[in-house]
């Protein structure tokens, strides 16, 4: 006798709908229904009025001051993606397979930035570089440098303090990658005569690229919508897309545009993730 | 690289990732009327200052409000879609799985203006706590599906067919086998899905009504105008509180809470 498939009635189906309708209609809709926004009239006192226009794409083509504030924001995003594959790097292979006694204290000390708050994390960036910050002040008394030196309210502070945030997304892919390695692989290159510079080289790093691709878009899409960071440390001088269309949406109610703006990010944002996932796959057949 | 010279790297970053977190606690201690260090005194002046700021102690309350919310709301919907997605999805696990990841692959800022638009749109408005509450649920389910599905990898069908077959009827199975199972995913999930909710800050700041400020946004306010170092010990207060949650579910209750 066969064993009693599980009795297919509405009952299992009934444990997913909360979550199906959640997700449905808070998430899948409103994501649809921020291209609708995009195309309706800009409102006079009110955040959209009835229409359709092709209108907020023109405003956002028609000024360079939006393509270059998009080409800012990818760009610092591209630099703090890279810092955080050069600077995480070591840390995930240690965490990895490094033996010492660090390894369980390193991960908690990865981890716990996490579960402090963005906006805590960023207004101790300010302390740290602010013109009066702890850096300036400890440089000027050391007598290195006789003014401030412009860390905060640029790209370079927005930088920092991105690859601080974000940091953790990177070693945490990479570090999983490695640790699924096998050992054994690297120890046959060595004994085969591969000095330990060519069998990381030849063997662990390759196999590695796909912990880096994933930590790498992770933290290039983080880095391109974040917002909090970018606004208390770039102030209102420097300011990247995602401050840019919050703003509008908040302070100007300027819902249509703001949404034109958005997917723009987005779908240029979208467009890099692609062609690097294909040129690092590429890379990673070859 | 050479082994001394790897550690050493790593001590650096593990510094430079726990500076800014350190350099704000110390701040809270100052007992002079501005951020300057090293600080001019240590005192609990600040403190005192915070605690009898009624702004945010109505922004803590909020908080802890809403996070309380999120986490009943997400616990049951995130609990109820895990055992979904373990013994009866079937050939749509992947679809399941990616659906309910969605809203942690997604960007905050973009789920946040969708869910504004949204409750615009369709006559709901921010006066009442509801966008906020589901922008919070929305943010915290894939962490107690995470947590749930993971306490249910040793789950064996066989033990509830075993169980039925002895005459075990619907909700007994589901109380003797699948909540012993589960209880510390369900556990560990909601503790974390209160912790982040009291963090979350893009979509609580585009969702609130007025007068509705939580933790995180009313710091936000307050750093854009004032530099005293109150704003040090508040968030001291907030972090002890989210270590405080992580250090006792980990240590004293011997969970393991998934994050990722």
């Amino acid at each position: 006798m066969n064993a009693a498939p599980a009795k297919k009635g509405l009952g299992p189906l009934l444990l997913i709908a909360p979550a199906a309708v959640l997700i449905g209609v808070f998430l899948v809709l409103p994501y649809l229904n921020i291209v609708v926004m995009s195309f309706r009239m800009p409102g006079q006192g009110t955040p959209y009025a009835p229409g359709f226009t092709f209108g907020n794409y023109g405003k956002f083509f028609a000024d360079s001051f939006y393509i270059m504030q998009v080409v800012n924001t990818l760009w610092i995003g591209f630099l703090t993606t890279f810092l955080c594959l050069v600077l995480g790097y070591p840390v995930a292979w240690q965490l990895a397979r490094g033996n010492s006694a660090f390894r369980a204290l390193g991960y908690a000390l990865v981890l716990s930035p996490l579960l402090v708050g963005i906006v805590i994390r960023s207004y101790g960036w300010t302390i740290l570089l602010g013109n009066n910050g702890i850096i300036n002040r400890t440089l000027s008394s050391w007598g290195v440098i006789d003014g401030p030196l412009p860390l905060m309210y640029n790209a370079l502070g927005i930088i920092i303090a991105l690859v601080h945030v974000f940091l953790p997304f990177m070693i945490l892919p990479i570090m999983s990658a490695i640790q699924g390695i096998d050992p054994s692989l690297e120890l046959a290159a060595r004994s085969l005569g591969a000095s330990k510079l060519t069998a990381f080289r030849r063997i662990t790093l390759p196999l590695s690229l796909p912990g880096m691709q994933a930590g790498c878009i992770l933290v290039f899409v983080l880095s391109l919508s974040a917002y909090v960071t970018p606004s208390l440390i770039g102030g209102l001088r420097v300011k990247t897309m995602a401050v840019t269309v919050v703003d509008a949406l908040i302070d100007t109610f300027q819902w249509p545009f703001g949404s034109a703006m958005a997917l723009m990010l987005s779908v240029t944002g979208a467009v890099v993730v692609i062609i690097f996932g294909r040129l690092t796959v590429m890379k990673w057949k070859a | 690289m050479s082994k001394p010279f790897l550690t050493l790297y790593c001590l650096i970053i593990y510094a430079f990732l726990l500076a800014p977190i350190a350099v704000v606690v110390i701040a809270s201690f100052n007992s002079g009327a501005f951020l300057t260090f090293p600080p001019q005194g240590y005192s609990f002046r600040w403190y005192v200052v915070f605690f009898n700021n009624e702004v945010f102690m109505r922004a803590i309350r909020t908080s802890l409000g809403i996070a309380a919310i999120t986490m009943v709301i997400s616990g049951i919907i995130g609990t109820m879609a895990a055992m979904f997605y373990v013994s009866h999805a079937g050939r749509l696990k992947e679809t399941v799985r990616i659906a309910m990841l969605a809203p942690l692959l997604l960007p905050e800022v973009l789920t946040a203006i969708a869910l504004l638009f949204f409750v615009y749109s369709v006559g709901i408005g921010t006066q009442t706590m509801f966008g906020m509450v589901v922008g919070h649920v929305l943010i915290t389910l894939p962490f107690m599906f995470i947590n749930v599905s993971a306490s249910m990898e040793s789950y064996d069908p066989s033990w509830s067919m075993a169980a039925q077959s002895l005459g075990a009827g619907r909700f007994t199975r589901f109380r003797r086998i699948m909540l012993p199972l589960i209880k510390p995913g369900v556990i560990g999930g909601c503790l974390f899905a209160f912790i982040i909710s009291f963090d979350v800050f893009t979509i609580s700041f585009l969702l609130k009504g007025v007068g509705m400020s939580t933790l995180p946004i009313q710091l936000f306010d307050y750093l854009r105008t004032n530099f005293t170092p109150e704003a040090a010990a508040v968030s001291t207060c907030s972090i002890v509180l989210t270590m405080a949650v992580v250090v006792i579910s980990e240590k004293v209750l011997g969970l393991r809470i998934h994050r990722f």
